[in-house]
Formats: structure tokens, C-alpha cells, sequence
């Protein structure tokens, strides 16, 4: 019994309430009805639950194309990031090019930029070279824009890594990508499984450049499909949930599942015990 | 190194230059009237930007006029694209686009504050010369007004919106109180249910950070005789005895605890919830809410009633309501004009405007439609009373109206915050619609 | 080291061949954006049925954005935010990651529950909390009701406004620190804290000497970008608050969205825009500096 109750065990639980009531509370709100929704004391569970939110928001809009879209566009823009900036935050920690320092300052200058003011000129760039309204169109900035991060946080974390195994490896005439591919990657799962879930997250709610790059129905992704519910007055609360869940059980489920892979991505390569 | 990204950066600059210099946009020319103004024989598509409009048996209402348009004009293809439920992001889509030179949405639905902003950046096709300057005469004259920048036209009427007062007619009854014929009578009256305790709230209505804000500015401002801006929305009138008046009586509706102090926090909806929650006796709100109030679900269905808004006692007029609702823009850029401007032209004609009061709860915009037999016998008491209610422009008229709108909503949010007097406030949003109007303003 | 310089030089090669496909990508995207936006900060444009027309090439935007009391407002607004919030996050998320790292039961389910928050979409999330804010039925104001002798308008009033604002962010991006630090966490060696214990450092001692030093690389990029993302914050304050009460939470980047876009004044919204870039960059700068991690030296400076 003493095992469960210390200060990290309880704490964990606190942690759990605070990140859990608000979206035990979008569920919630996401099965009843808009009279319920504005009622005041608010329900803590519905009283007369419904599945109309979820009839709507399905019906309404073409969820499973924009889930299509969302899950195209951010899963390969997370490969591509990864891959790329596995190379580069590698080179970057360990190979001896002059101008590194320059180089991580100007990936971070990119990053600095307001992304308000740059949708209008990607507009501009992007209809000359006939991407718009497509994947491909979306994918493109989205790499860029987040392999900076991608990069810094795999160069970061690469710093620290002993480096006797890859001396040992570079004496023995291994190539430097072989040295790359059996020292270095084994030990960078919890920065790649970092930098794979930040850009996946911010390419899944990235609005702004959905919204302008991509304003045809069949390219929305599903912030943009969010956007598009209700109307000028009202914003139906119900829906929007309903539609939110629909787009975070599956990949609630999925994290739940393989959350010993989720956990082992992360602390994999771990020099502790 | 530093060399190769010095040639990167020169590249990039030169190319930044290149496209401001004028050859990265647009598909050149003014664009061609005469062309506008012909509906084209041979086949052609449009894309209209537009939202669903649901009619009274759940259909849409963008289908029933497409296919009314297709039996007139079986050449011409109309397809829709959604567009973002919120205002502010679909005009940034829209601009974007148009300001690019995109041809496609070939016409899109807009608020009725955008045509001059829209017509000043060259955003929307001048119509007068198309449609003949005649043609306007058969709409409302402040909505024409609306419509219009400088000595053009740059939008068709789609559908009108207007501001009501709805109330509870059971608790007015319980109390025997009659319908308020001024803002000073329906004080009374709201204090009286609210000390009986049958309602925790008099009177709610639209005080966020935003555009609704305005709207019921422009309102309480027009009750007591005043204006914002002069017609042509160059210079600022807002001020004297009528703003002074309009801004008292908004703080005292606050301070005596007639409306909430949530106001500061209410939008449309937020309004709306509080009326319909059974919280309000009285809600200014737009047309839509009889939509709301009589829902099956709705607990004050049956027992609400609507009229225009009342006015201030001693002064001129009553029975104000902003004058909101969309328009059809033609994108100029447009590869067929001609058959965007007749689906733009069909929708605000007759056949169309029946088919909307037949069909839904929106706001014919013609004339003859709205005092028509068939809008009077409207069993939505909204539609009936509509050309009853003297619509009251916002200063729209400007490019710069978003920049006036803010300086004015944003001063007068603070007042019913508490934060500064109706005076101070006044002055301030004086100095800050100055500013914008002058394009100073940020 | 006992590399020869013809292997030096190879390898430097390969580095070069490692990192320019990212950098291409990188500069091929977003060097003309910036550049254009940075050119028209500096003009007064026009939009035409032609397009774009420069009317002339000026400083007025920027002496009219230094002069605007409105810029001012979001500028230390921004500012404050992004220093508290960020200071918040920083604590929360080492105590997250270390609580993660201690637990023993149900560490993968908490792990789980912690990225749904930050893998939501934040147009939905800012409505959420939006709803839970609502004056007269939000869950919160409800709660807090039972306390105070009125229901509070949380969102009408400038100070909780903010703070309810700080809670939404806090709520959604602890997580993203968290996860950073976790995964440095794990990789201190066994060893650091044997040493420690030796020693006879007690926890906070340990924490302090081996813990946070060990974190510093990590801990470096979750706050480089936690505040250029903080800086840039728009999509809550849109959503929550529109910039409200008054001009309370109105960020630079609202500030810069309603210029662009609201009122199609591309220059002054090119001109906010290039000052916030131009700031938070000095920020970053400055951070780093005073966090000693050189960039030029890669791993040398770091790991002592």
C-alpha cells in the first residue's frame, strides 16, 4: 500500500485531474444538447445525452476527407522533417564544418519570422508554381517551417552523447553514415520520438496556412473543416466538439495502445538502468 | 558559407523586388465591363464562395437558387465553395486570393461593411456601368448606400439583416406591463420583473471587443439623433449631446444592474444563450433569433414576442435596427464575369428573393419583396415586420472601416467595463476614428 | 584527437552534405516570404486590378507603428505574457518530467493523457476554454461563483482575462516542455548520480548540481521555442478573447493579423510583423547568451 502513496504517486493524480477535467468536460459537452450545453448551473454528466452533435458534425462536413488530408499531409511532413534533420542536427554536433554557430542562428532567425506575414507572399510563390489546392503545397512550407526545431533539438541532444563508441568507430574506418546508423540512431530515440511528435502536433493544428494555401474543399485539413461549422451568430459549441473528438479519440486510441512504444521511444537509448 | 547565403539572401531580395515591382500578380488590366456586362451563350462554370444557408425543412438554400438559376440558364454551371464560418477569416482568405489575382472563386458572398474597404483595393468589380445606375433604385437606399465607394457600385444585395428588440411576453403580462415604446419605459419595466425575481437580467445585447459591438453603437447613437460619420464616411460626427446620451445610457444599464456585467464578454450568441436560457427580459439581437426562440427545444418558445427597437423619449426617431446581412462581390479577376455578374444579378432579383422568403428565415433585400404581400403574411413575425424597421447604416462607407470600428468598439467596451466614462470614452474614440479615417491608425 | 587533416577535411565535407538538403528546403521556402515581407514593411502600397503597386518607399510605417499607443500596449503585453507563461511552463514541465520519471504505475497512461492536450487543435482548445470561461453558464465561472459572492466575468475584466488566457497556454504546452525534458532526463547517467549520492548531496542538492546542468541543452531549445512560439501567440487570443477587454490581450501578432488582413494595410502589417521577428530574434540572442551555450563551439562549451 505504501507503495501507492507518496508524494510522486499523488501527484501524479493531481496532474491527471488538472489535464483531464477540461476535456472530461468536452465530452461531456460534446453529447448534449445545445439548451443542455447553455444551462446554468452547468451538468456535470448530460442528462439527456445525444448523439446529434456527432450525426451533425459528420454529416454536415466531410470529416473523413479532412481527417484524409490531416493525416496525408502531417505524416509526411513528420517523415521528411525527420529525416532531413536527422542528418543535419547529426553533422551539425559532431562533424567539424565551420559556421555551424552561423548556421543554428540563421534556422532560428527563419523560425523568428511571424508566420502572419509570410502567408501572403507562400500565396504569391505557390500559385506561380501551380501548388495550391493540393498536398504538396502544404507540405512543402510545413517541412520547412518546423526543421529548424527538428534540428536544434536533435543537434542539442546529440552533444551530450559520450562520443568514446563513435571514435572507436571512426578508428575502426567505419563511414561516418554507417557511424550514424549503428551509434548515433540507436541513442537518439527520445530526441527523434520529441522532434516527431512536436512537428506532427503543430502540422495537425497549424491553421493559418491551411486555411489560405488550401481553401478548396477536397485539400482542407481539419482545423480548417472546424472552422467551417456554424455560422456567422453562433458558434455551435456541441458540434465542434463532437467534431474535436472525432479528430482526438483515434489518436488518443492509437497513443493509449502503443503507449509502452510511446513510452520506450522516449526513454529508449536511456544510459540509465 | 557566408558567401553562399549572402547570394541566397541576394537572390531572395531580388526576387522580393521583382514581385513588388508589379509583374507577380494580377492578370493585368482594369477589367473589361463590356464583357461583365454580357451572359455568355456557350458553356461556363462559376465558383461562388458562400455559406450554407438552411432553409425551413433543412435543406439549403444555395441549392434551391442554383437550380432555379440552371432552368434560366442552363449554360451556366454554379458550383459552391464553403466558406469559414467567421466573418474575419473568410474575408482574409478572400483577400489573399483576390489581391493575388486568383481567378477562382469567380463571386463570393460578403458582409455588407465590406464594399468600400473591397472596392478601394480593387478587390471587387465596379457594377454601375454592368447593370446600368438605375438599377439599385428598386433596394433599400441605405443599403445601396452600403454598397457603394466613392461614384461606383461594388456589390449585389443578397440578403438583409436588421437588429430587433425581442421580449418575454409572459413575464411582461404577469406583470401587466405593456410593450416598452422607449428605452426609458422598458428601464422600468426590466427593473420591475427583475426585483420580483422572475428574471436575472433586464436587458442583454452585444458588448464584446468586436464588430456587434459597433453595430449597437451605431444603433443607440442613431436613437438619440446622431451619427458616427458623415454620408460619404469622411469625417467623424460621433459626439455632442446624441453620443453623449447613446454612452450614458449604456453605462447606466450597467451600473444599475439592467444588463449584466458579462455584457462586456456577450457576442450574438452569448446574448442569445442568456434570452433563451430564460435569464433576460429583453434581447436586441438580430434577425436569426426568432429562429432560435422558437426551436422545439427551446424553453421560451410561445412566449416571446418581437418588435423594432424602441427609441429615447423626446427624441426624433424610433424603430432603428442596424442594417447588417451579405452581398454577392465579382472577383475582377474573374475568367467568366459575365456569367458571375447574371448569377450574382439572379440572386438579387425577384424570383430568387420569393424563393428565399418562401424558404427561410433570411431577410429579402429587395424593396418590393420586403413590403411585399408574401413577406407581411410571413408567419415569422421577423420577415412580416421587416420593412417596418428604418435601418441604420454603420460607417461603412470609408476603407478604413475596420480601423473605425475598433477605435469606436474598443472605447466603448471599456465603458461598460467600468474603465472610463462615457466623456472620456467619446473623446478618445473621436481622436481614434480621426486616425483611422486618415489610414493613421494601427 | 588524433585525426589527420585530410580526415578532418572529409568530414567536414560530409557534414556539408548532411545538413545543406535541410538548409536548401529551409532557405528555398522561406527566404523569399521574409524578404518580401521585410521590403514591404518598408513601402507604401497600393492594391490595383494590376496587383501590388508600390506607391512609394518610406519609414512612415514604422514611425507611425512607434507612435501608436495601440503597438506600444501589445508590445509589453507580449512581452509580460511571454515571460510569465514561459517561466511557468519551464517549472511545470521539469516537475512534470520529473514526476514522469519517478512514477512507477501508469507512467504510459499519463504520458498518453499529457499529449492529447498538446496535439489539440488550438482553434478548438481556445473554444473550449472559451466555453468553460463563459460568463453566465462556463464551468469555471460557476466554480469560482461558489466562493465569491458573484459570478466572476472572467473574460470581461483585464487581469483575469490574462490570467485566464496564461492557464489556457499553460494547460496546452507543458506537456510539449515536459516531453523535452523527459527525454533528457533519461539519458543522465547512472553514474552522475551515484557520484552525487556519494557525496552525500541530498535530492535538491542532486537536482541542482546534476539534474539541471545536465538538462541545460534540452532545457535550451523547449525555451528558445516555447518563446518564439509565446511571442507569436494568435490563434487563443482570437479565439478567447479577440484582443479584449479593450486592448488587454491583444498580442503583436493579433496586432499584425488585423493590419494584414482586416484592414488590407500590408505595410504597416509587414512593418509589425519584421519588428516582432526582429525582437524576439534579439531575445533568442541575448538567451543564449546568457545561457553561455555558444553555438559556434557545438559540444565543447555544453557538456562541461
Amino acid at each position: 500500500m505504501r507503495r501507492y502513496l507518496n508524494p510522486v504517486t499523488v501527484g501524479g493524480l493531481v496532474l491527471v485531474v488538472l489535464t483531464a477535467a477540461p476535456l472530461y468536460w468536452m465530452a461531456v459537452t460534446s453529447f448534449k444538447s445545445p439548451v443542455e450545453a447553455g444551462a446554468s448551473p452547468p451538468t456535470l454528466f448530460p442528462e439527456d445525452p445525444t448523439l446529434d452533435n456527432y450525426r451533425h458534425a459528420l454529416d454536415a462536413a466531410d470529416m473523413d476527407r479532412y481527417l484524409f488530408n490531416s493525416v496525408a499531409v502531417c505524416v509526411s511532413s513528420t517523415v521528411i522533417v525527420l529525416g532531413l534533420a536527422l542528418f543535419a542536427g547529426y553533422a551539425l554536433a559532431r562533424l567539424p564544418m565551420r559556421g555551424r554557430g552561423p548556421v543554428m542562428v540563421g534556422l532560428l532567425m527563419i523560425s523568428v519570422f511571424p508566420v502572419i506575414a509570410v502567408v501572403t507572399p507562400l500565396y504569391l510563390v505557390e500559385r506561380e508554381l501551380g501548388l495550391l489546392n493540393s498536398h504538396g503545397g502544404l507540405i512543402i512550407p510545413y517541412v520547412a517551417f518546423h526543421l529548424p526545431f527538428a534540428i536544434w533539438m536533435l543537434r542539442n541532444s546529440m552533444l551530450d552523447l559520450p562520443r568514446e563508441l563513435e571514435e572507436a568507430a571512426t578508428i575502426d574506418g567505419a563511414s561516418v553514415v554507417r557511424t550514424l546508423r549503428s551509434v548515433i540512431l540507436p541513442q537518439a530515440g527520445p530526441a527523434l520520438f520529441t522532434a516527431g511528435v512536436f512537428t506532427f502536433a503543430a502540422t495537425w493544428t497549424e491553421f493559418l496556412m491551411a486555411l489560405t494555401l488550401n481553401s478548396e474543399n477536397d485539400f482542407r485539413t481539419i482545423p480548417v473543416g472546424i472552422a467551417i461549422y456554424g455560422d456567422r451568430y453562433q458558434v455551435p459549441y456541441g458540434v465542434i466538439f463532437a467534431a474535436a473528438m472525432a479528430a482526438t479519440v483515434p489518436v488518443a486510441l492509437l497513443v493509449l495502445v502503443f503507449r509502452r512504444a510511446v513510452l520506450s521511444g522516449l526513454t529508449d537509448g536511456a544510459v540509465k538502468g | 558559407m557566408s558567401l553562399r547565403r549572402r547570394s541566397l539572401l541576394g537572390a531572395g531580395t531580388g526576387l522580393g523586388l521583382a514581385a513588388l515591382a508589379g509583374c507577380g500578380a494580377g492578370s493585368g488590366g482594369a477589367p473589361d465591363l463590356a464583357r461583365a456586362a454580357e451572359v455568355p451563350r456557350g458553356e461556363a462554370t462559376v465558383r461562388w464562395w458562400s455559406f450554407p444557408m438552411a432553409t425551413n425543412d433543412g435543406d439549403d438554400l444555395r441549392r434551391l437558387l442554383i437550380e432555379a438559376f440552371r432552368s434560366r440558364h442552363p449554360n451556366i454551371t454554379v458550383t459552391t465553395v464553403d466558406a469559414p464560418a467567421v466573418t474575419d477569416i473568410s474575408r482574409s482568405v478572400l483577400s489573399t486570393a483576390v489581391a493575388s489575382g486568383a481567378a477562382s472563386p469567380d463571386l463570393y458572398m460578403g458582409d455588407v461593411a465590406w464594399p468600400a474597404q473591397f472596392a478601394h483595393n480593387a478587390l471587387a468589380l465596379p457594377l454601375d456601368e454592368v447593370v446600368g445606375e438605375d438599377y439599385w433604385r428598386a433596394y433599400p437606399e441605405s443599403l445601396v448606400h452600403a454598397l457603394g465607394y466613392r461614384d461606383d457600385t461594388y456589390a449585389f444585395p443578397f440578403f438583409a439583416d436588421q437588429a430587433y428588440l425581442f421580449y418575454r411576453r409572459d413575464l411582461l403580462d404577469r406583470h401587466g406591463l405593456d410593450v416598452p415604446a422607449s428605452w426609458e419605459e422598458l428601464t422600468v419595466a426590466a427593473r420591475t420583473v427583475q426585483r420580483a425575481g422572475d428574471a436575472e437580467y433586464g436587458l442583454v445585447f452585444q458588448g464584446a471587443v468586436y464588430e456587434g459591438l459597433t453595430a449597437n453603437v451605431a444603433e443607440f447613437v442613431a436613437d438619440a439623433g446622431g451619427e458616427i460619420l458623415n454620408a460619404e464616411g469622411t469625417r467623424v460626427t460621433l459626439g455632442g449631446r446624441s453620443g453623449e446620451r447613446a454612452l450614458t445610457f449604456l453605462r447606466d444599464l450597467v451600473a444599475d444592474g439592467v444588463t449584466p456585467r458579462a455584457v462586456g464578454t456577450f457576442r450574438e450568441q452569448d446574448s442569445t444563450d442568456a434570452f433563451v436560457g430564460g435569464r433576460a427580459v429583453f434581447l436586441r439581437n438580430w434577425a436569426y433569433v426568432w429562429g432560435v426562440v422558437e426551436a422545439p427545444d427551446s424553453p421560451v418558445a410561445g412566449r416571446v414576442g418581437v418588435v423594432p427597437r424602441p427609441g429615447f423619449e423626446g427624441a426624433a426617431g424610433s424603430g432603428n435596427g442596424c442594417l447588417g446581412g451579405w452581398c454577392n462581390f465579382v472577383n475582377p479577376h474573374s475568367e467568366n464575369p459575365g456569367a458571375a455578374v447574371a448569377f450574382a444579378r439572379f440572386c438579387a432579383e425577384e424570383e430568387a428573393q420569393v424563393i428565399m422568403v418562401r424558404n427561410t428565415a433570411y431577410l429579402p433585400a429587395l424593396s418590393a419583396v420586403r413590403a411585399g404581400a408574401e413577406a407581411r403574411r410571413s408567419p415569422t413575425p421577423v420577415t412580416a415586420l421587416a420593412d417596418e424597421v428604418r435601418l441604420v447604416p454603420r460607417p461603412t462607407r470609408s476603407p478604413h472601416y475596420p480601423q473605425v470600428s475598433k477605435a469606436l468598439y474598443t472605447e466603448v467596451n471599456t465603458v461598460l467595463s467600468g474603465g472610463a466614462s462615457p466623456t472620456e470614452a467619446l473623446e478618445r474614440a473621436r481622436a481614434g476614428i480621426a486616425d483611422a479615417l486618415e489610414g493613421n491608425a494601427l | 584527437m588524433s585525426d589527420v587533416p585530410s580526415l578532418t577535411r572529409r568530414r567536414a565535407r560530409t557534414g556539408w552534405l548532411f545538413t545543406l538538403p535541410a538548409l536548401v528546403v529551409v532557405a528555398a521556402v522561406t527566404i523569399f516570404p521574409v524578404v518580401y515581407s521585410i521590403a514591404i514593411s518598408f513601402t507604401q502600397v497600393s492594391l490595383t486590378y494590376d496587383g501590388l503597386r508600390v506607391e512609394e518607399w518610406t519609414l512612415a510605417n514604422y514611425t507611425t507603428m512607434l507612435a501608436s499607443s495601440a503597438w506600444r500596449e501589445a508590445l509589453v503585453f507580449t512581452v509580460g505574457y511571454t515571460l510569465v507563461t514561459v517561466a511557468v511552463e519551464l517549472v511545470l514541465g521539469i516537475a512534470v518530467a520529473v514526476l514522469l520519471d519517478r512514477l512507477e504505475v501508469g507512467r504510459g497512461w499519463l504520458l498518453a493523457l499529457l499529449l492529447i492536450p498538446w496535439s489539440m487543435i488550438t482553434v478548438v482548445s481556445a473554444q473550449l476554454w472559451g466555453y468553460l470561461y463563459n460568463a453566465t453558464y462556463g464551468a469555471v465561472t460557476w466554480g469560482l461563483g461558489l466562493f465569491l459572492d458573484e459570478p466572476p466575468v472572467i473574460l470581461g475584466t483585464p487581469a483575469p482575462a490574462i490570467t485566464a488566457m496564461a492557464v489556457a497556454d499553460i494547460w496546452k504546452t507543458t506537456p510539449f516542455v515536459a516531453v523535452i525534458v523527459l527525454a533528457g532526463l533519461v539519458r543522465i547517467p547512472a553514474e552522475r548520480y551515484e557520484a552525487a549520492e556519494v557525496d552525500g548531496a541530498g535530492a535538491w542538492r542532486t537536482f541542482v548540481s546534476v539534474v539541471l546542468p545536465a538538462l541545460r541543452p534540452v532545457m535550451v531549445v523547449a525555451v528558445l521555442f516555447r518563446v518564439l512560439q509565446a511571442f507569436g501567440i494568435f490563434d487563443l487570443p482570437f479565439v478567447l478573447t479577440q484582443g479584449g477587454p479593450g486592448t488587454a490581450t491583444q498580442s503583436l501578432a493579433m496586432l499584425g493579423y488585423k493590419a494584414l488582413f482586416q484592414d488590407l494595410n500590408m505595410g504597416m502589417g509587414a512593418a509589425v510583423a519584421t519588428a516582432t521577428g526582429l525582437l524576439v530574434l534579439g531575445c533568442c540572442l541575448l538567451f543564449l547568451r546568457a545561457f553561455r551555450s555558444h553555438v559556434d563551439e557545438a559540444g565543447e562549451g555544453s557538456t562541461a
